[in-house]
């Protein structure tokens, strides 16, 4: 066999890969190749294979043509890989933010493991963060084209009302209680940042006093600002949307931000002795506020099912 | 002319080579017989298009392959099954439908 013939077919089965008629398929091509050079030149000289090998096309071509029914991803998930990946990226950036931000390492069972990092490693470290997303939804989506089951994938369905938003009318009463809230949070976030906690005893600004011990200072607080981070963020997806998932989430997301810390056993949060007792008086206030939350998120899981059942009424005969 | 032929041309040729290579294989053939075969009758086959078909068809049980090593060189011959001459029939009343709208709808753009 010519040099030239082994290293094309060589060349073949590498893109070919791992599959188990490749042998097959190189002994045919083989045999193909062999067999047109005799024909068309009257003998199998190198100069004839070489000749039929340019016509026989280019080698990751022809192994490509075997493989047209293999699909890594199938067309219709491969709109999925980018949109799940972002998802995946958005929940991954926030969890390096709060990583550089609070200098610790957090694992989230069972993909993350975020390490502890000071902002300039954490730059470098989205993209890998990046990497590691795509590749992870790619491999699940491999898994679910594999299958080849009839298996339906959630799509975030947003109704954009992008005509409604480009005119303006609706959101001009909505744009300034956005900023409003923009900069009240911004403004809590930097007391934060400064004070360590948003509970002050004293409203000295020259010696802020914290009204909490300093573990309880730092959940607390973290706990408020997350909670209002929530309500903002849920605020400013409503402009571009009117799915009534958004609520449903957002006091989803708030509920689950107070059941920990509820969950947080602190014999005394209270840095000094205070005549009053004021536990009582933060627990009743965050069991009126998971009251509020849980009232929302029921009449928002209602909306939602009546929704449903009306589109499947309205699509019945 | 305004559009390149050839895409048009193989998107064409994705169905009618299965109907062509399920009519050819009514006797046991290989590939280079097929090719040289088609050849003769002025169609023109990438034969990096046929073995790759051949193989699918194979999978789907609607032709039968089996190595010949008798002679000096391996050959892989192929000849159509029942479930392969079945599929042929439908396949080939689907395109005689196709060709009698095509048939009616150039006759009515005649009258235009």
């Amino acid at each position: 066999m010519s040099e030239r013939l082994k290293n094309y077919l060589e060349e073949i089965g590498h893109y070919l890969g791992i599959s188990r008629e490749k042998q097959e398929i190189l002994t045919e091509i083989k045999s193909h190749i062999l067999e047109k050079a005799e024909q068309e030149f009257g003998d199998i000289t190198d100069d004839a294979v070489e000749r039929i090998i340019d016509t026989y096309g280019n080698p990751r071509r022809v192994a490509e043509k075997y493989m047209d029914d293999s699909q890594i991803i199938a067309p219709a998930f491969k709109g999925y890989l980018l949109r799940y990946t972002m998802i995946l990226f958005a929940f991954h950036f926030v969890l390096i933010l709060l990583s550089a931000i609070f200098r610790v390492s957090m694992v989230v069972i069972p993909f993350f493991y975020i390490p502890k990092m000071d902002s300039f490693q954490a730059f470098f470290y989205l993209p890998m963060a990046f990497v590691f997303d795509l590749g992870l939804v790619g491999i699940i989506l491999y898994f679910v084209t594999q299958s080849r089951k009839e298996i339906n994938l959630p799509w975030p369905k947003l109704k954009v009302n992008w005509q409604k938003i480009m005119e303006g009318k609706q959101t001009k009463s909505k744009v300034i209680p956005l900023i409003l809230m923009l900069m009240g949070y911004t403004a809590l976030v930097w007391i934060y940042w400064r004070s360590g906690t948003l509970f002050f005893k004293t409203i000295d600004l020259q010696d802020p006093r914290s009204l909490l011990t300093p573990l309880a200072s730092q959940w607390y607080s973290l706990g408020l600002l997350a909670l209002l981070g929530i309500g903002v963020a849920a605020y400013v997806v409503r402009f571009f949307t009117a799915s009534e998932w958004v609520d449903l989430l957002r006091s989803a997301g708030q509920l689950v931000i107070l059941g920990i810390l509820f969950n947080r056993p602190m014999d005394d949060p209270f840095s000094e002795f205070v005549y009053i007792d004021l536990q009582i008086i933060a627990n009743i206030f965050i069991a009126i506020i998971a009251a509020v939350l849980a009232i929302d998120f029921l009449k928002s899981l209602i909306i939602l099912m009546k929704n449903s059942l009306m589109k499947k009424t309205s699509m019945e005969p | 002319m305004a559009a390149d032929i050839s895409s048009f041309e193989t998107e064409m040729n994705r169905g009618f080579l299965q109907v062509l290579v399920l009519a050819i294989l009514e006797r046991e053939m290989y590939g280079y017989s097929i090719v040289k075969k088609l050849g003769e009758k002025k169609y023109s086959l990438e034969e990096n298009t046929l073995y790759p078909l051949l193989r699918r068809l194979e999978k789907k049980s609607l032709i039968k392959g089996k190595w010949d090593v008798s002679q000096d060189r391996p050959r892989k011959f192929y000849i159509i099954t029942k479930e392969g001459r079945e599929l042929r029939s439908e396949l080939l009343k689907i395109w005689r439908r196709q060709n009698e709208i095509l048939n009616h709808l150039i006759k009515e753009n005649r009258n235009v």
